[in-house]
């Protein structure tokens, strides 16, 4: 991390190509955002954590290199991310089937945190049922919160395709959100 | 369904685990250490101050590290003082740093940029390698421990003035009433940095640094009017011709390091420190770009005989004055 030694650095621009990295500063914001990434990608639980501990640790041996360009790093903390999603699904490939969304109970309690955390579940069951393109872009978006442009950079796809796909993976999930809303209706 | 539905599955992640991870990567960290970098070379610090100083108009750019670290030599510093900038004053340099790569002064021979600090065992030796008497503080604040001590060792560098450069500087920033002193082109100027010893001092993510060394020198050509190109160094950061005039008038620019500070970040004034000038600049800390941001903090710089003294930190001024005077 980096260390009151910085402050004089920060007052002088000339000093600017030496500033160093605020290490804890990067850890705080882009740590719930690999874990939030990977409970999108691969489920929630115990795999969403060992995934965010390897990426983190992976990317931790090399930082210094990253020490004046912390954009990129983040950048590189999600393309370490990508890699042990796929690893992990080459490892154990889960089959979720499309019915297992629906065989979750849509919201009808009172309650309404359970009712929000039960949609959530279905969500996340929806997700896991979509092709592996679609859903990473799904979970670098809504689970990393991620830009389209941010997307573009870490997944090499064109911004433009980025914003199209989303659209339409969207769209798929909605139409089967709401095929089972009806169901229940 | 919409976006926020989608985003309402995120969750933070359990307290126990980010500190478990962080406390995991701390370790890897430690285990794992290369010597460790400064993020301020502190020589930089003072390169900083002379640009403005003495040939200011002929860099002031960012990336001109080699430059900067060489205009550092142009003088000994014994005092100190501060000039306020506006930071979009900055920013447009950058740009045009960026868009044009205008460097004023190229490098000619010797080191480019100064070496990677090596880590000592203890002061000692670090003395021992920079062969210099290492002074430590007889006080820090509870539980601050000794951490690192580095050597920056010494280096010699000579640059040229690419005077076409500096016109161009001067015209992008609309500085079309400033006349550029005869005969800069091609001038050489060589630097010489001493060795510098930097001290750590650490409790827990709190640090205090202690930077010394002895003067950085410069040799110039002869007949280089120093308070025109300091005028013109404020110029270039911003101030008006009036103003520019005035400080430049008042500065004994053979001897004093002259530091810019973001007007809208921090303060400063002078301070005595054992009876020595010295300047203290606090910042009130600034949001900076997506993962960089200026620190609250302040930083001491003094002299004494031919040495010039650093202390920053977190710590409030009062604090680090009094780590400062202990300094023996």
């Amino acid at each position: 991390m980096s260390s009151e030694t910085a402050v004089l650095s920060r007052w002088i621009p000339w000093s600017a190509p030496a500033r160093e990295a605020d290490w804890e500063a990067l850890y705080a914001e882009q740590m719930p955002r690999v874990y939030n990434f990977f409970r999108y990608r691969v489920g929630d639980g115990a795999e969403a954590e060992d995934l965010t501990s390897a990426t983190f640790e992976r990317a931790w041996r090399s930082r210094a290199r990253y020490r004046g360009d912390l954009a990129g790093f983040a950048a590189w903390l999600f393309a370490i991310a990508r890699n042990l999603a796929v690893d992990h699904y080459r490892a154990r490939r889960p089959h979720v089937p499309l019915e297992a969304a629906e065989s979750l109970a849509a919201p009808g309690s009172a309650d309404r945190d359970a009712a929000h955390r039960s949609d959530c579940e279905r969500l996340l069951v929806l997700l896991s049922a979509l092709p592996d393109r679609e859903r990473e872009l799904i979970s670098l978006k809504y689970g990393a919160g991620l830009t389209n442009r941010a997307i573009a950079r870490v997944t090499g796809l064109g911004e433009s395709n980025v914003g199209t796909i989303l659209h339409r993976t969207i769209a798929g999930l909605r139409e089967r959100w709401d095929r089972k809303e009806t169901h229940h209706g | 369904m919409d976006e926020k539905f989608l985003e309402s599955a995120r969750r933070e992640p359990r307290p126990e685990f980010t500190a478990e991870l962080r406390g995991k990567l701390a370790r890897q960290v430690a285990t794992t250490r290369e010597p460790r970098r400064l993020a301020l070379r502190p020589e930089l610090a003072i390169a900083a101050g002379v640009v403005v100083a003495a040939a200011a108009a002929l860099i002031a750019f960012p990336s001109v590290r080699a430059s900067a670290e060489a205009f550092l030599d142009l003088f000994r510093v014994r005092n100190f003082t501060a000039v306020s900038f506006d930071r979009a004053r900055m920013d447009k340099l950058r740009s045009l740093d960026a868009g044009k790569g205008l460097m004023v002064l190229e490098h000619a021979s010797g080191e480019a940029q100064a070496p990677e600090p090596i880590v000592y065992p203890n002061a000692a030796a670090a003395g021992a390698a920079a062969g210099l008497d290492v002074r430590q503080p007889g006080y820090l604040p509870a539980g601050f421990a000794l951490d690192t001590v580095m050597v920056e060792a010494q280096g010699e560098s000579r640059m040229t003035v690419n005077e076409p450069k500096l016109r161009a500087l001067l015209d992008a920033l609309d500085l079309h009433d400033v006349t550029i002193p005869p005969g800069l082109n091609g001038q050489s100027v060589t630097v010489r940095r001493p060795p510098v010893v930097i001290q750590h001092f650490r409790r827990g993510r709190s640090e205090i640094a202690l930077i010394q060394a002895r003067s950085p020198e410069v040799t110039l050509p002869p007949g280089v009017d120093l308070e025109r190109l300091g005028e013109i160094g404020l110029r270039i950061l911003g101030l008006d011709a009036g103003e520019a005039r005035h400080i430049a008038a008042s500065i004994d620019w053979h001897s004093t390091l002259v530091i810019p500070v973001p007007l809208e970040a921090s303060s400063f004034r002078h301070v005595t420190v054992q009876g020595n000038p010295g300047l203290l600049i606090q910042s009130r800390g600034e949001a900076g770009t997506e993962h960089e941001r200026i620190r609250e903090g302040t930083v001491i710089l003094w002299s004494e005989g031919d040495r010039v003294f650093g202390v920053m930190s977190g710590l409030s001024g009062p604090d680090l004055i009094q780590v400062a005077e202990s300094v023996r």
